[in-house]
């Protein structure tokens, strides 16, 4: 039997889908027109982010804090997810409690410990020249090395899920295959492991640029002048220069930029990827 | 669940080797499992600390920072104001949310998934964005600075958490229960009630806990639209961060960091229990 949407559907979904439209939809659709039209239609804001220096270096920081982001979140993640799957479940169970419990915790909480460890009196450093490592502080913060710590930092555990999906994925009776084939563990894991987790990398590694791409606090709080990214040169027009149409042009930008590599992510992923035990 | 593959591979070398490459793989993996859990660990000693530079290990731990904090009116105001938002939000989010589920999954096109992503697109629009566009719209409106303004734009970031969780929760109850409980003839409201609510009650419940979670540690749009009369809890933290360094911070974060967990040990144990 098919049901078809009847009145209470309608009913049931109509609140919802009104309170969205009105507080989620407009808004943005405010923001997109506002940047085109200031009042008459106007591509000067666009123009404006291409020609200005500035504003090409802003893009340029943001896409390579991204993308170097990326790369650690899979090198540091990879480890993780495949310790993590070579444990018993139960071991698991208990560990995975330190992926998913930060990440529900306050970004902003865990920016600020990562200040007050990185900062030049901060723990790290009193640590470090402690232990006769080094003679002086280093500069651990306000620069990009703070930031791409305080970032891999939070953004991990959206590596970490779904390669750890993709590494249970994978049946036992390959590894049995392998290894009765003559395959030691250093060949299994480059002829078996590694090329069956690649979805599992490449879901992680999207998922993580996508939201490094809009990332506020952390460059923020731990970045100099030379790491501000596109999120910050939005708050600064909106809230220091007033610049509106401007920080409206820039917000599309994020906007779209975000939204097409979503598309991306689901498009080449879906199916692929068993449903990951992610909240 | 038995054991994964990985644990099963057989290294060909002898124990010794594989012992290397276990306790290997355990020291990358645990360093990278404890980097993660670094923030959270390191603030909880800070916060006892009595004195203005930071210690790890307070030479003279006590409750100073924690008592400032509670006998703060300007933090007090801060807090009052954060856990009113949150419950608002938790209020409306789980409400809206709850409806949204139910009306979804009675649709059995692929309508459905075009819905979905409609109704949970406000977690992958960067906050910023969403930041900008709500505070453009509110002040045009004049709810910039108001508590409801903040419980309606905290609503949309935690809807799609409650809308996932009920969905979840729909999915895995046999709907044929509703269709009796109808042809006994109980009206939908009564099958609501009697049926379906006992069915997800635990997934309304856990979405209402990241509801409020949500709302208690939101900051980017808060920062926004929250003006300079009503500044939550997260907002006045930022500001301290940014304007005065004060050693009263680590243990605010703490609470925060405890409120959290709070909030989230229920979802954990029926996560396990799921």
């Amino acid at each position: 039997m098919r049901r078809r949407p009847d009145w209470s559907t309608l009913i049931l979904l109509g609140p919802p889908l009104a309170f969205l439209l009105v507080l989620f939809a407009v808004p943005l659709a405010r923001v997109v027109w506002g940047s085109f039209f200031a009042p008459e239609l106007t591509l000067e804001h666009y123009r404006r982010m291409w020609t200005v220096p500035v504003y090409g270096r802003v893009f340029w920081i943001t896409l390579k804090v991204s993308a170097l982001t990326t790369l650690f979140c899979i090198l540091l993640g990879y480890p993780a997810a495949y310790f993590l799957a070579s444990v018993s479940a139960r071991t698991r169970q208990a560990l995975l409690l330190c992926v998913i419990v930060p990440f529900f915790l306050s970004v902003l909480v865990r920016n600020y410990v990562w200040m007050v460890l990185l900062q030049r009196t901060g723990l790290v450093n009193q640590a470090l020249v402690g232990a006769g490592l080094i003679a002086h502080p280093l500069e651990l913060m306000y620069n990009e090395l703070g930031v791409l710590i305080a970032m891999v930092n939070m953004l991990l555990p959206y590596m970490i899920f779904p390669l750890l999906s993709a590494l249970l994925a994978i049946s036992p009776e390959l590894y049995h295959a392998s290894s009765s084939l003559g395959g030691g563990a250093i060949r299994t894991f480059w002829r078996v492991t590694l090329p069956l987790s690649v979805p599992g990398i490449a879901a992680g590694g999207l998922l993580v640029f996508i939201v490094a791409l809009g990332f506020f606090i952390t460059p923020a709080l731990l970045g100099g002048p030379k790491q501000m990214m596109i999120s910050n040169l939005i708050e600064f027009n909106v809230r220091q220069v007033l610049n509106w149409p401007f920080a409206f042009a820039l917000a599309n930008v994020l906007l779209c930029g975000t939204l097409l590599l979503y598309f991306a992510y689901i498009r080449v992923l879906e199916g692929r990827l068993p449903k990951a035990g992610f909240p | 669940m038995p054991p994964s593959g990985i644990s099963r591979i057989r290294f060909r070398r002898g124990r010794l080797k594989r012992l290397a490459a276990r306790g290997l793989l355990a020291v990358l993996g645990g360093g990278v499992l404890a980097f993660l859990v670094v923030p959270v660990i390191a603030v909880i000693p800070m916060s006892f600390s009595s004195s203005m530079v930071f210690e790890l290990i307070p030479a003279a731990p006590g409750l100073t920072q924690y008592r400032r904090f509670f006998a703060s009116p300007e933090w007090m105001d801060a807090l009052g104001r954060s856990v009113q938002v949150a419950l608002g939000t938790t209020v409306v989010a789980t409400m809206l949310g709850t409806l949204a589920a139910l009306g979804l999954v009675r649709i059995r096109s692929r309508w459905r998934t075009v819905l979905e992503a409609a109704l949970i697109s406000a977690r992958i629009v960067p906050s910023i964005v969403f930041a900008v566009a709500a505070y453009f719209v509110f002040s045009l409106v004049g709810v910039v600075g108001t508590i409801a303004g903040l419980i309606l734009a905290h609503s949309v970031l935690a809807f799609p958490f409650v809308v996932v969780l009920v969905t979840s929760a729909l999915d895995g109850f046999d709907r044929s229960l509703e269709e009796a409980s109808q042809s006994l003839g109980a009206g939908p409201i009564r099958t609501f009630f009697r049926i379906t609510f006992p069915q997800i009650r635990l997934a309304v419940f856990g979405g209402a806990l990241f509801a409020f979670n949500v709302s208690f540690d939101e900051v980017v749009v808060t920062l926004f639209i929250s003006g300079v009369r009503s500044k939550t809890l997260p907002v006045k933290v930022w500001d301290a961060i940014n304007y005065e360094i004060t050693p009263i911070l680590p243990a605010i974060s703490t609470l925060i960091i405890l409120v959290s967990v709070v909030l989230l040990t229920p979802l954990l144990l029926y996560r396990r229990r799921a």
